[in-house]
């Protein structure tokens, strides 16, 4: 369990303290430019990896076509030019915010107009995500680790463990068999009400909140444990107002790290797949299907939209950080 | 780590709970196989909404399904509208540019044909009224009079030669191309005849007219997000991630349809749909898996004109003697691989792939016997060379258990001493490689795939068999000459005899090891009347639901 707290600790505490003396403008700019190497990395791979696994034009043929005729779609799709030619207009493409046409999924309609368009909901669901994270993660994280052993411990850790190792889309399929099918209270399918935020945020909070809980808990004993508790219980003040005034203030930036890391990954992927169970009209959903048609500049568009709400959650997680971090250092 | 094996033990029984009580959730949910045996079941599922009216229908409305059963107890208007699940959204709307299902599923209802298919499948007026062969290229048809398009305009030999020539035309890019390659022109001759060119004699013809919908001129261009067509329902909006949605169209020239209105739902996981299913928001989910079965409140199967097979590279010398090809069709126990990898959805198909209501069907053919010691024999015979690898190609997640049937199939070969090994790849690789020629470096030696039949017409295999066909790699001169007499004569018993011919002369020296014919499987809500038809086309006109 110590373990994974390494992870997420790495960018945050340490780093931000390290870096506290520059000023938050250069903070910024070097998160927004690694975040562009990151995202021009991976956009280069998804480029080779797409045009190395497959080929849009075999999904557009018909099923006996001949090789002349798959020939004759892949020119009109431009995709028998050299790579370096296609290369070139993909990254001239970029920088104009142009990522070429669908060719499968959405015939000649632009491919980043199509992700923009799912945009906002899988932005909303990553929200209800988060705060199901929150409320199943840190509020119980906390509690546990004031109470270590606890059977409210015990319990927490048994669960958090279940969620973390668990594949959550199975337990998105579990949740609609018992919360959609069988009591009725919600329904499967989403029909865009409040309601239908439920079962998918529920998993992705049982998936990122079990984290959360594992963190949370371990970063709260750590805190208990240190001397200035002691210090500040020998001075007479009570248990609880210790807890209120000094460990929640410290354990709070960890914790607000470590929410944004789980937010983040649900860019990285997670929300996608919850997604794909849900029958959520997200990026996720258009993706998957346009991997399955090797719609390379759909994949494209949705990799690139993904990839820059990883890097702006990672950038705010570190603005926040340093203010955090400056405040509690007046407040000492 | 004790702790985690017991948090496993937890997790599990949690997860049996719930597994147990979503199998429970249906008291009645009897899975059923034979499409007959419909429901009767008491409908607790049905939304609360649906309950509505249970005014008695005039019955005159009740006609027009050819289907459905008569005894609809409310079609009420007010009902829920019917929901139908398919994994994947459509492309396009427009129907004349593509040919998957998730399309088809949607625009079969919008659009319309000169040709239909009846519920057995044979070719039947729609749009056109009648048809003749006026020559040997040339096909005049008389037009249905009266029609109009949805967006109003009227239906005419003008309009019905610029769909024509829409979908023919070279920049069209249609993925039905190889439905309609033969057909060369079209014109308006009056008002309400029409006139088909060919570039030969065409005995498909009115097979391939099935193929081209209908389109108005106006308003040609947003066909792709805005269908218009003659057909009993017209497009609503289509919520893009979510659904598309359709509605009857009251000045429908034929009967009007039971249902008012219906929506197409995406919905990519398959388990997810039948949750759905189960609740009530969804009345049909097609293509539902055989270990599925038992989560639909009804199950709904249909032999479809869907053979499994795996073709020989005939060039491959080791595979070049019949006697081999015989013998590896004897080596597979094709029952067993029908009843325990389908559970039963599927039989051995005759050695041709066609279905008996099928033109070219031998009624004189059937499943090459299992009998294993008797092809080791033949193999022996035959001087078949046992340390050669032969490699079998299979698509990744194409075809329902396509990996697991080259699996039991390599099995039953390597049980005669045949040493095979499996090749597993990406479905677009598999096709690309797949059309490298039997007779050059890189050919598959045997290859696993299915084979489907939109014409219904023992010419729809040509490009496997001939030998120049596309996917082709094997070559019998005679099979060629009974090809061709049967894709050119217009005498139906001549062209019924060439392809009964070419089928048997195909058994003795085989092209392929014939599996099976598989059925298709729908999940279906307990008030939704339909049975479903071996050509996979959903006419919402031909269902009804029950209160």
């Amino acid at each position: 369990m110590t373990a994974t707290l390494i992870e997420p600790t790495r960018g945050l505490g340490f780093g931000a303290r390290r870096r506290r003396s520059r000023s938050r403008a250069q903070l910024v700019l070097r998160r927004i430019r690694d975040g562009a190497i990151v995202l021009f990395l991976v956009l280069t791979a998804i480029f080779l990896l797409g045009r190395l696994v497959g080929d849009p034009a075999e999904s557009l043929a018909p099923i006996d076509a001949t090789q002349e005729e798959v020939d004759q779609i892949r020119a009109n799709l431009g995709l028998d030019r050299p790579l370096l030619t296609q290369a070139g207009e993909y990254y001239s493409g970029l920088v104009r915010g142009d990522m070429g046409e669908s060719f499968v999924i959405a015939r000649n309609q632009d491919a980043l107009p199509l992700v923009l368009d799912r945009l906002g909901a899988t932005m909303r669901l990553t929200l209800a995500g988060l705060l199901f994270s929150i409320l199943l993660g840190v509020v119980t994280g906390i509690v546990a680790g004031v109470r270590p052993g606890s059977l409210f411990d015990r319990v927490g850790n048994f669960l958090a463990l279940a969620g973390v190792s668990f594949p959550y889309f199975w337990f998105g399929q579990i949740l609609i068999l018992i919360v959609a099918v069988n009591l009725h209270w919600v329904s499967v399918l989403p029909d865009g009400g409040p309601k239908s935020y439920f079962l998918p945020g529920v998993t992705l909070g049982i998936h990122h909140g079990g984290r959360l809980f594992q963190l949370v808990r371990s970063a709260t004993l750590d805190e208990l444990g240190k001397s200035y508790v002691i210090v500040a219980e020998s001075k007479g003040l009570g248990y609880y107002a210790v807890v209120m005034k000094h460990i929640l203030r410290n354990v709070g930036l960890v914790v607000m790290t470590m929410v944004g890391w789980e937010y983040a990954r649900m860019w990285g992927g997670t929300v996608f797949l919850v997604e794909f169970t849900f029958a959520w009209p997200g990026i996720g959903k258009l993706t998957t299907d346009a991997a399955d048609f090797h719609d390379f500049n759909v994949i494209q568009a949705g990799v690139v939209v993904a990839g820059v709400f990883v890097v702006l959650s990672n950038l705010v997680v570190d603005l926040l950080a340093t203010v955090v971090d400056k405040s509690a250092e007046a407040g000492t | 780590m004790t702790r985690h094996t017991s948090a496993v033990r937890l997790l599990a029984a949690v997860a049996a709970l719930g597994l147990i009580a979503g199998a429970c959730g249906d008291d009645d949910d009897a899975s059923i196989d034979s499409p007959e045996a419909t429901t009767g079941a008491t409908g607790t599922e049905a939304p609360s909404d649906a309950t509505g009216d249970t005014t008695a229908p005039a019955g005159t409305d009740a006609t027009e399904s050819t289907t459905a059963p008569e005894e609809t107890d409310a079609p009420a208007d007010d009902a829920a509208p019917l929901v139908i699940a398919v994994t994947t959204e459509p492309s396009t709307l427009d129907a004349q540019l593509v040919n998957d299902r998730n399309s088809r599923v949607f625009t079969a209802n919008i659009y319309e044909a000169l040709l239909g298919r009846n519920e057995n499948v044979e070719v039947v007026p729609l749009l056109a009224e009648s048809y003749e062969n006026t020559s040997d290229t040339t096909w005049t048809f008389t037009l249905r009079e009266g029609v109009t398009f949805h967006n109003g305009e009227p239906f005419n030999a003008e309009s019905a030669a610029f769909s024509i020539q829409r979908m023919i035309s070279e920049d069209f890019d249609t993925q039905r191309t190889s439905y309609i390659d033969s057909i060369v022109g079209a014109t308006a001759v009056d008002e309400y005849t029409l006139e088909i060119e060919t570039d030969g004699v065409l005995a498909t013809l009115p097979a391939q007219v099935t193929q081209i919908p209908m389109v108005p001129v106006e308003g040609a261009e947003t066909l792709d997000t805005e269908p218009v067509g003659t057909g009993p329902y017209k497009f609503v909006e289509w919520n893009t991630g979510v659904d598309v949605v359709a509605t009857r169209n009251d000045d429908y020239w034929g009967d009007p349809p039971a249902i008012k209105d219906f929506s197409i739902r995406f919905i990519s996981d398959n388990q997810t749909a039948l949750s759905a299913l189960q609740a009530g928001e969804v009345d049909l989910v097609v293509d539902i898996l055989p270990e599925q079965k038992d989560l639909a409140p009804i199950v709904k199967s249909v032999p479809a004109a869907e053979f499994s097979y795996i073709a020989f590279n005939t060039y491959l010398p080791a595979l070049s003697d019949p006697r081999v090809r015989v013998a590896f069709n004897m080596a597979i126990d094709k029952e067993t691989l029908a009843d325990v990898v389908y559970e039963g959805e599927a039989r051995p198909n005759d050695s041709q792939n066609l279905t008996d209501a099928m033109l070219g069907y031998n009624p004189d053919l059937g499943p090459i016997p299992y009998d294993p010691e008797g092809a080791r024999a033949l193999l022996e015979e035959a001087g078949y060379p046992f340390d050669e690898v032969i490699e079998l190609n299979v698509p990744i997640g194409r075809y329902l258990k396509g990996e697991e049937s080259a699996e039991y199939v390599a099995e039953q070969l390597r049980a005669v001493g045949v040493n095979i090994e499996i090749i597993a790849t990406e479905f677009n690789t598999y096709r690309e490689d797949g059309r490298i020629p039997g007779t050059e470096e890189g050919a598959m030696d045997l290859k696993y795939g299915w084979n489907s039949n939109e014409f219904f017409d023992g010419g729809r295999i040509l490009s496997h068999v001939t030998c120049e066909g596309s996917s082709s790699k094997i070559c019998i001169p005679e099979v060629d000459e009974l090809m061709e007499l049967g894709a050119t004569s217009l005498d139906q018993d001549v062209r019924d005899q060439a392809y009964q011919d070419a089928w048997a002369l195909l058994h003795d020296d085989p092209y392929a090891i014939y599996l099976l014919q598989q059925n298709l499987l729908y999940g279906v809500s307990e008030r939704l009347q339909w049975e479903p038809r071996q050509d996979d086309e959903y006419y919402v006109s031909t269902m009804a639901l029950t209160a």
